[in-house]
């Protein structure tokens, strides 16, 4: 049996409470406020007190898919990448680096937006990088 | 306090031992097992807390059979015992180490350290209601300035519904602020006063005082002296004091008769019929 | 944000305007509460009534898009009264002056015929800011996604220097986030012009740092914002979309516009937790890990950089987006072999030298540290400016007052505005998904004051046809009398009822690409 408790941020709007995910066997089973984080002093909005809804939800994408005729059919995680490499790399290689863009996110992590817009700039060659900040 | 959760560990006494320990700085409710005991070094008792008692009611529904323990204080066994008056937990299932310390007229120590009542505002002060008041200085107010308080109060509610998350007696599957029928859906604040006043209902025989809701509160709305309310008409009419023993059960309130000239209910039912 | 939250407690007024905030950000509004218990006077300006503006000194409803002529006129109030940091205008600014000469004309009875704001309000508002230093201004959306966004957000600054209210505790400029990780997004380098830490592409130096520590050559020119990637998609000179973590099917200003765009391109790959609407249209799917199935950092409005830690493995077979990144780089040739989130961290703040240089893990912990933090002694920043400003001195922007790309006008009689609803977030990809935020609102609908609903002749939950020159809708009315005659308010999060069907993909702002979302002309009628 397994009970703990683990200190993370709210991935909801930007003020960046401090939560406790409640973990149970492995399974995440709540969300609560840290009591002594300085950003929410142990309370939380309604999003936050139910943040591990969405991550258990059923509706969540198990594996990589890829569309052909119109239907999405699952495949390995090899098949996805090299397949989307292959596209990207034919688009550049006839277009030109700038004829990709890239969306980056203000939902990922910071680690992740550093690598995306490296992606970008270093492996595609454009700095055609933005995201939904304005939206 | 540390040998005693090891000794309780190794020897099967509890499954799990529901504690703190320190994480960079914070303390962090842990469940801490047989399988890491070096953990336990780590335990602490404070300065934060959070509703063990509540952790332990959901690690029972996933594991009946589990045998619990828990670092108490005053309102973790009141708790305690009105969860096994409403056949949450079974007498015996968790095992308490107290640490004392409690500030509600429900229990008989004084030195909690959690609920230091923030320093009043001149705006609450002159509009809101004060929670480190005595309910019965708010009660020499007169009624109409006592409502416009509580008003002033319950407009700040941002609905997140932290008071009945965190509440350790807050266990009903189906929840009455949740039934479109009695409280309105989709609107900030949610709807004036009915939200508070249909949870309020609903802590009679439940509260136990232990302020967790008020901590929890974004809006700092009193809630602790709104169950107060509840707590005392509960003693004043009913002589029935909440969580002051695993064995007093609200459904043994009227006694074996109808003492107030009432009509049995089964007579007023069949009579409906 | 210039301040941090701790902050706006110290504050001794705030003036909230273009959020709604308790229902956006409600553990910011918790410090305006307290501040306001605590005796801080608040003055809120909103075309609708929020529920912050019960509790203010001064609440007034501006009509919507009228930011800039409201500002100016407390400016013109306080000018005109002497109310103004003379001393600090002085040491610390320049071009006051031209700010001066503009807001001779914004006198309370001009600003009232543009805004509808009664003149003795606007004059309560400037004496209630001025008056009771200092003073802190939030803002969200409702000052940035207008045509004159930029020059919103100018004015904001002009006010809040006006008075010497940026860079003291309790004061400042303060846009509130709206997403958990904007503010990161932006610092990382997730914008056109920019690498990590806004050190221009164009920059030779930075560029060159850069190249060289990435070991490639890099494009100096500046490329597309969104705004102008649609347009890009539709002449065919964007073939192939990489979308992480959006869902800009719903969030892009104008859906029919975008779906054509969309519909162009020779690959669209999307990766999410979910199958959002842009997903749905995608050549390829990448599922990611969610917040609790991941390590990482995400920066928040105060410039937090705070950690999150793993607390369970990811669902079937999602991949945190730094893993998935990495292994489709891998596929490119160029090899990214990253052991964890933290190594990444380490190779993004050797190269962010002012903002992010001094953070590490370690240091960060649970309370993480605020940027600027450039090295590892340096305790972080909790506000912006304090001795001087980061250009040297602040400048003052004179700024007239421009409508609303639209009007109402006897087609479209209607002013539409969008936002969020306490419940929900974003697109509702995560949202709707959610037990608990589904009971509040499983629905779209629209907000209309209860007289325009008696003259269109519908009632609460009676459907509605709303039209704007981009499309139409058919949704179900919410009576709201909050909202002043002949204003709607249309919740963003229903992809069924989505708000950009209504929307223009046209009225941006010049500079920021932003779009106007909280103006547009509709009409309202009863759906036969």
């Amino acid at each position: 049996m397994e009970c703990k408790f683990v200190p993370s941020v709210c991935s909801y709007c930007g003020t960046g409470c401090g939560i406790l995910f409640q973990v149970v066997d492995g399974r995440l089973i709540g969300t609560l406020p840290m009591k002594t984080h300085p950003v929410n002093q142990g309370k939380l909005c309604i999003k936050g007190w139910n943040l591990h809804e969405h991550i258990n939800s059923e509706l969540r994408l198990k594996n990589p898919l890829i569309k052909t005729f119109g239907r999405f059919s699952r495949v390995n995680w090899d098949t996805a990448i090299r397949y989307t490499a292959d596209r990207l790399q034919k688009i550049i290689k006839k277009h030109g680096p700038d004829s990709v863009g890239v969306l980056v996110s203000a939902k990922a992590t910071n680690e992740e937006n550093y690598l995306a817009q490296k992606f970008a700039r270093a492996v595609i060659g454009t700095n055609n990088v933005d995201h939904c900040a304005r939206l | 306090m540390q040998d005693t959760v090891k000794t309780w560990l190794t020897e099967g006494t509890v499954d799990i031992f529901l504690g703190y320990k320190m994480v960079e700085g914070h303390p962090i409710p842990h469940g801490f097992s047989r399988n890491c005991l070096d953990e336990i070094d780590e335990m602490v008792t404070g300065p934060a807390r959070y509703s063990l008692e509540k952790f332990a009611t959901q690690l029972l529904q996933i594991h009946p059979e589990a045998k619990i323990g828990i670092l108490a204080r005053d309102c973790t066994q009141r708790a305690l015992n009105v969860l096994t008056i409403w056949q949450q937990i079974s007498p015996g299932q968790i095992k308490t180490l107290q640490v004392n310390c409690c500030p509600s007229p429900l229990g008989s120590n004084t030195d909690c350290s959690y609920l230091q009542p923030a320093e009043t505002g001149t705006y609450k002060a002159a509009h809101g209601v004060d929670g480190s008041q005595s309910l019965q200085t708010l009660e020499q107010m007169p009624e109409e300035e006592r409502f416009d308080r509580w008003m002033y109060e319950f407009q700040k509610c941002i609905k997140c519904y932290g008071c009945r998350n965190v509440c350790p007696m807050c266990f009903c599957r189906e929840c009455s602020l949740e039934n479109k029928d009695l409280v309105g859906n989709g609107h900030l604040p949610p709807d004036i006063p009915i939200f508070h006043l249909v949870r309020a209902v609903h802590m009679a025989g439940r509260c136990i005082d232990c302020g967790l809701c008020e901590e929890a509160c974004p809006a700092e709305i009193p809630l602790r002296m709104l169950y107060r309310k509840i707590n005392d008409m509960m003693g004043t009419l009913f002589d029935y004091h909440t969580g002051s023993s695993p064995d007093q059960s609200p459904f043994s309130l009227l006694g074996d008769k109808p003492s107030s000239g009432l009509p049995p209910m089964t007579a007023e039912l069949s009579k409906n019929k | 944000m210039t301040n941090s939250y701790d902050d706006l407690e110290g504050a001794g007024c705030i003036f909230v305007i273009g959020s709604n905030t308790t229902a956006c950000h409600p553990l910011i509004a918790r410090r305006i509460y307290k501040a306001k218990e605590r005796g801080a006077k608040l003055i809120v300006a909103d075309p609708r009534g929020i529920q912050l503006s019960h509790m203010a000194n001064v609440s007034v409803n501006h009509r919507m898009g009228s930011d800039v002529a409201l500002l100016n006129g407390m400016m013109h109030v306080i000018c005109k009264n002497g109310w103004q940091a003379a001393d600090y205008i002085n040491s610390r600014t320049e071009n006051a002056e031209a700010l001066f000469a503009v807001l001779d004309a914004y006198t309370p009875e001009r600003v009232q015929a543009i805004t509808g704001v009664k003149a003795g309000d606007i004059e309560l508002m400037a004496e209630t800011y001025a008056q009771n230093s200092p003073a802190a201004l939030l803002y969200a959306m409702g000052i940035t996604q207008h045509t004159t966004g930029v020059d919103n957000v100018k004015s904001c600054c002009n006010l809040a220097m006006l008075c010497g209210n940026v860079g003291v505790a309790g004061g400042g400029v303060n846009p509130l986030r709206g997403q958990n990780n904007v503010q990161g997004a932006c610092d990382m380098g997730g914008l056109p012009n920019v690498f990590t830490g806004y050190q221009p592409v164009s920059d030779a130096d930075a560029n060159a740092k850069f190249s060289e520590a990435w070991g490639r050559p890099l494009p100096d020119k500046p490329g597309l914002t969104i705004s102008d990637m649609v347009p890009a998609m539709l002449d065919g000179k964007i073939k192939a979309l990489y979308v992480i973590g959006e869902n800009p099917k719903l969030s892009d200003p104008d859906w029919n516009h975008f779906n054509h765009a969309l519909n162009n391109l020779e690959l669209l790959v999307a990766q999410d937790l979910f199958l959002s609407e842009t997903a749905q249209v995608a050549d390829v799917v990448f599922p990611a890990a969610s917040v609790a199935e991941k390590n990482g950092t995400f920066t928040n409005s105060e410039r937090r950089c705070a950690r999150i830690n793993k607390a369970i493995e990811p669902v079937g077979n999602a991949l945190a987006d730094w893993r998935i990144i990495s292994r489709l780089a891998t596929a490119m040739d160029y090899p990214m072999n990253y052991g964890s989130a933290g190594e990444i961290f380490e190779e993004m703040r050797a190269l962010t030298p002012k903002s992010y240089a001094g953070m590490t893990y370690e240091r960060l912990g649970i309370n993480g540290l605020q940027w600027p933090c450039p090295d590892t002694e340096h305790p972080g920043t909790p506000y912006l400016h304090s001795e001087q400003f980061a250009r040297g001195k602040g400048k003052f922007h004179a700024i007239e007052y421009q409508d609303p790309a639209e009007m109402p006008d006897a087609d479209y009689p209607y002013f539409l505005t969008t936002g969020r609803v306490f419940a929900h977030y974003h697109t509702g990809t995560m949202t709707r998904v959610s037990k608990h935020l589904d009971h509040e609102a499983p629905f779209g609908y629209v907000d209309i004051n209860p007289l325009d609903a008696r003259n269109i002749k519908v009632g609460e939950g009676d459907p509605v046809v709303l039209s704007s020159r981009r499309g139409e809708m058919e949704v179900a009315v919410r009576l709201n009398e909050k909202l002043p005659p002949g204003s709607l308010f249309l919740p963003i999060h229903f992809g069924e009822s989505a708000a950009n069907l209504l929307t223009s993909s046209e009225a941006l702002d010049p500079l920021a690409k932003i779009p106007e979302f909280k103006v547009s002309a509709v009409q309202v009628c009863r759906a036969s």
